[in-house]
């Protein structure tokens, strides 16, 4: 092992690295160029004083360089040959032969493609235990978390930060086994097939999806077609152009911004800087640090995604909240005398799986609760299916995964798999056909605390159901006030699908199946 | 001292400066452009693009008359004129400059002479034979970059950069040339064609890097001939003037003895020497001007274009970069947005490059395909007894749309420009094919390359496909 250091560059001092070239586990060859500095006269690549295998990286881009300063670690391969020569410990040698390298791909992770990896959680040398999460994808939905198949040692690693990935793209070698002397014959036994662990066998039900340009490539426009597109502020990514060869044309971009004006939805406004819309006044620009000590915390990425998106429902969705109560007395009674079964059975029977059972029914007496307007607001999408998004408060940000086909499922079997669905999403391994094909959401706070709150619309759905905390309340009987548990429901919907009189009628049909369960049976 | 009240001052007239200042008085702007020498132009046309290639031109007449013994026309030994070849050059360089002033004029665009640097955020002063206060309340920052220097290099008359090489005062016998980059090598052609032998010495491992490596080897081999010695990663320690000349040592090599050493070791922007810091112009430590896609620096009234607002370092970008300053400046939405920056070395052949190149496809793992058309198959070449180079277009795999490309041979520079306005325009390898191309041209190789690329080639077999 020997540490490879900046050799004499000349005069040069505190070049910049701008870019490294090999990565931990790379192979190189003497004379390879492992980094390129730039000083204000010239870029120049450092090359390796021998071959060998990298061991770690000493430096980053950007760091500033000298003569030697350290570049990294490389284990020569000339010291490797003489160590390989003493013969391996006899107990290691049978396992490490049995234990061939696997190549770890990117599973089945639905109809996602070129998914960018945003994180790599491993490196060359770790022992990983099966399922560990070896690197984070983010899709324009949510993040995930890829497992590993088997346990190992990562042997190599195959992409980087901000590559795309498919379904089949190699992520990394692992040497099954390899790291675990405990059992190596257990595992160095053949690996079911990663994608297998994985898939949830669902069939996705067809839910449009607004298209989406893929950013690496440029648009397909030329200089004077972007010179007009960037004088009206069209973003040329979302223009479909219709010239040969999907050349976007000047008319393209005509009629891009003629159907933008159309459209209502409004533009989301920067949070600073750019103009708002409705001629409203700049956003007030405060130095915050000038009245006393601030930190700045950037979002994680899913806020960063899922800002805009509640905004855009927020501004474009004209909202109502209907407010109303529900006698969960009875229903309460019910499913406490059924916790212990599913305990037994080890999941919890939360009063969330009645709700979703209980919405269902209202949703098949009332379907335009269950439908979407089709673009350009001419008619209504009614689905005849029922999937229920769930919004989920994980560490990371808001996220929305879907129990399908509830209305084909039994309460236990709803409740089965909210544990589950809540337990991947807090573990970030949600996959993004997880939080698609929503047809009616619930948001629940009912645990936390409050009595009404207005939730968004998460689109294209046309309603949501808020729950806060239930409560005893005095109730009048007409003779009497009784103690009842009441929960506070808040249904916002989109007044554009929904009159306020059937939104009223949909909250006081769902405070009757829930205060009569049986209802769900009719 | 003479006070100026100006819509926006551009500061340095090289090519990115004038362009600039031309365009804002064309929008109405009352202009005001600082220039420290008395001419216009700046190191483009006083004593960098326009000068070598005049003297390039003369080279590679000399060169082609040469060359015509081997078609059975002979002609005697060339008598050089030093004086009278400089004052072509200079003739040139003054038609351009001279040409440049009246413009000005015909444009009201107000000239000051003197070597300007900011007071304040709205203020300029210039220092000329008067002393000149211009207020302003937009600035555009062309001030250019100056030829890097070695520190262990003595100050003698017989160590020249760019711009003593271009003064022409003597033909060397031997002459180094420190740095193997586009302008040591244009230089040295220049001298080599005249009669002196070259050395090169160069600390990275090839000559005019940037390029494709495929790209310079056809120059290099057919350029074999003009350099005694070829130094590659090797680094120049130490240089004595002595009474027969400059002796430098180099590396693993013996001290030489030079008539003449041009120092092209690169060039450095000039951002630390206009007061950037008194507007509030943040300057990186490099001496570059951070700016944004319509040029502006972090002071929103304040622009830098050219040399001194980045890499590369191009007369053909900073005219780019000048008029979305002055566009910006006067209130449009304009920005600097084209995709590629074409590159051309005036050496004999030419070698230019344009978008991506097959090393940097190689290294960010860009999936390209690559089409070239050696000139071997060219009439036009052949006829002109110059059939060394090559015609290279590097396509998107997928989409086919050109990226990139290099070409290498007589006028590869007037060629590129297609390949630019392809990738522009966003042409595929059947755009450029079905492009009819005159016959017989050199120009006739781009459209070949392409239809090699989709093997529908008959000057060529189709390539074998994988």
């Amino acid at each position: 092992m020997r540490e490879v250091a900046v050799p004499d560059i000349g005069d040069f001092k505190e070049v910049e690295v701008i870019e490294v070239l090999v990565k931990p586990g790379d192979t190189i060859a003497a004379e390879q160029s492992l980094i390129t500095v730039e000083s204000d006269k010239a870029t120049m690549e450092i090359p390796a004083p021998g071959a060998g295998v990298v061991k770690e990286l000493r430096i980053k881009v950007g760091d500033k360089v000298s003569q030697g300063s350290p570049i990294l670690l490389l284990e020569e391969s000339g010291a490797a040959a003489p160590a390989s020569k003493t013969p391996p410990a006899p107990a290691a040698a049978p396992a490490a032969a049995s234990s061939e390298p696997m190549m770890v791909k990117v599973p089945d992770i639905g109809e996602f493609k070129d998914v960018e990896v945003i994180e790599v959680l491993v490196k060359p040398g770790d022992t990983v235990v099966k399922e560990q999460s070896l690197i984070t994808l983010e899709s324009d939905k949510a993040t995930m978390e890829i497992p590993s198949p088997a346990a190992g040692v990562v042997q190599e690693i195959r992409i980087k930060t901000g590559d795309k990935v498919s379904e089949g793209t190699a992520i990394l070698v692992l040497k099954a086994g390899a790291g675990e002397a405990a059992a190596p014959a257990a595992l160095a036994a053949p690996v079911p097939p990663v994608a297998a662990a994985m898939v949830v066998a669902v069939t996705l039900p067809p839910v449009p999806m607004e298209p989406r340009e893929a950013t690496q490539s440029k648009p397909h426009a030329s200089p004077s077609v972007r010179k007009f597109a960037r004088e009206l502020g069209v973003d040329l990514g979302r223009v479909r152009g219709s010239g040969p060869k999907g050349r976007i044309l000047h008319g393209d971009v005509q009629t891009y911004v003629k159907g933008a004006l159309a459209a209502v939805p409004a533009p989301v406004p920067a949070a600073k800087g750019g103009a708002l819309p409705f001629n409203l006044p700049a956003w007030p620009d405060v130095d915050f640090a000038k009245f006393g000590p601030v930190e700045v915390k950037p979002f994680s990425r899913l806020q960063k995604l899922s800002g805009p998106n509640l905004h855009r429902n927020w501004v474009s969705i004209p909202h109502v909240t209907q407010f109303d109560e529900a006698d969960i007395t009875d229903l309460e009674a019910f499913r406490k005398s059924n916790t212990a079964e599913t305990e037994k059975q080890g999941f919890k029977l939360t009063m969330l799986a009645f709700l979703i059972k209980a919405c269902v029914t209202a949703l098949r007496q009332h379907p335009n609760f269950n439908a979407s307007l089709e673009r350009g607001g001419e008619s209504l999408v009614v689905k005849k299916y029922y999937n229920i998004g769930v919004a989920v408060d994980t560490p990371e940000g808001l996220v929305v995964p879907v129990v399908r086909d509830a209305d084909r499922k039994g309460v236990f079997e709803v409740a089965r798999e909210l544990g589950e669905i809540s337990k991947l999403a807090r573990d970030k391994k949600l996959k993004p056909g997880d939080m698609q094909g929503g047809t009616f959401s619930i948001s629940s706070l009912g645990g936390i605390g409050g009595t009404a709150f207005t939730p968004i619309i998460n689109a294209p759905e046309v309603a949501i159901l808020g729950v806060s905390k239930s409560a005893l309340r005095p109730v009048w009987d007409g003779k009497a006030f009784v103690p009842r548990l009441m929960l506070p429901l808040s249904l916002s919907y989109d007044h554009r699908v929904i009159d306020g009189a059937a939104a009223a009628r949909f909250t006081a049909y769902l405070a009757s199946v829930l205060g009569d369960i049986r209802r769900t049976l009719l | 001292m003479a006070e100026l009240d100006c819509d926006v001052v551009v500061l340095g007239s090289g090519p990115g400066g004038y362009s600039a200042a031309f365009r804002a008085a064309d929008l109405g702007l009352r202009t005001v452009l600082v220039e420290r020498y008395p001419v216009l132009g700046g190191v483009c046309l006083n004593v960098g693009c326009i000068p070598s290639k005049a003297l390039l031109h003369t080279a590679a007449v000399m060169d082609a008359a040469k060359a015509l013994g081997e078609h059975g026309i002979s002609f005697g030994e060339p008598k050089v004129d030093l004086g009278k070849l400089r004052d072509f050059k200079d003739k040139v360089v003054g038609k351009l400059t001279g040409g440049l002033a009246t413009m000005a004029k015909l444009r009201k665009v107000t000239v000051v002479q003197g070597v300007g640097a900011f007071t304040g955020p709205n203020q300029l002063a210039v220092e000329g034979k008067e002393k000149t206060n211009v207020r302003f309340s937009k600035a555009i920052i062309a001030a250019g970059s100056q030829a890097a220097k070695l520190p262990f290099l003595p100050e003698d008359p017989r160590i020249v950069d760019s711009t003593g090489a271009l003064e022409l005062k003597a033909v060397p016998k031997r002459m180094l040339v420190i740095g193997g980059g586009i302008i040591g090598l244009e230089m040295g052609t220049v001298y080599s064609t005249l009669g002196t032998r070259l050395d090169v010495v160069e600390m990275m491992d090839g000559l005019m890097l940037g390029a494709d490596r495929d790209l310079v080897a056809v120059w290099q081999k057919f350029n074999a001939a003009r350099f005694d010695k070829v130094m590659l990663k090797s680094k120049t320690t130490k240089a004595e003037a002595t009474k027969e000349g400059i002796r430098v040592s180099v590396e693993g090599q013996e001290p030489k003895v030079y008539d003449m050493v041009l120092v092209s070791v690169g060039r450095a922007p000039n951002g630390k020497r206009i007061g950037a810091e008194k507007a509030g112009v943040a300057v990186n430590e490099r001496g570059f001007i951070p700016v944004d896609t319509q040029m502006r620096t972090n002071v929103p009234h304040i622009y830098a274009i050219g040399d001194i607002a980045g890499n590369p370092m191009l007369a053909h970008k900073a005219v780019h970069e000048g008029h979305v300053a002055a566009e910006a400046a006067a209130g449009q939405k304009s920005h600097f947005d084209a995709r590629v920056v074409p590159a051309v070395a005036y050496t004999d052949p030419e070698i230019a490059w344009v978008g991506v190149t097959e090393d940097e496809a190689k290294k960010s793992g860009l999936k390209v395909g690559v089409a070239k058309f050696p000139w071997s198959a060219s009439g036009r070449a052949i006829a002109n007894a110059r059939s060394e180079g090559f015609t290279k277009l590097i396509f998107d795999a997928e989409s086919h749309r050109l990226l990139g490309g290099g070409i290498v041979g007589t006028g590869a520079g007037d060629l590129i420009s297609e390949l630019a306005l392809a990738v522009e325009m966003g042409a595929d390898a059947t755009d450029i094919g079905k492009t009819i191309h005159p016959h017989p041209t050199l120009s006739e190789s781009v459209g070949m390359a392409a239809e090699h690329f989709e093997g529908v080639c008959t000057e060529l077999l189709p390539p074998r496909r994988k």
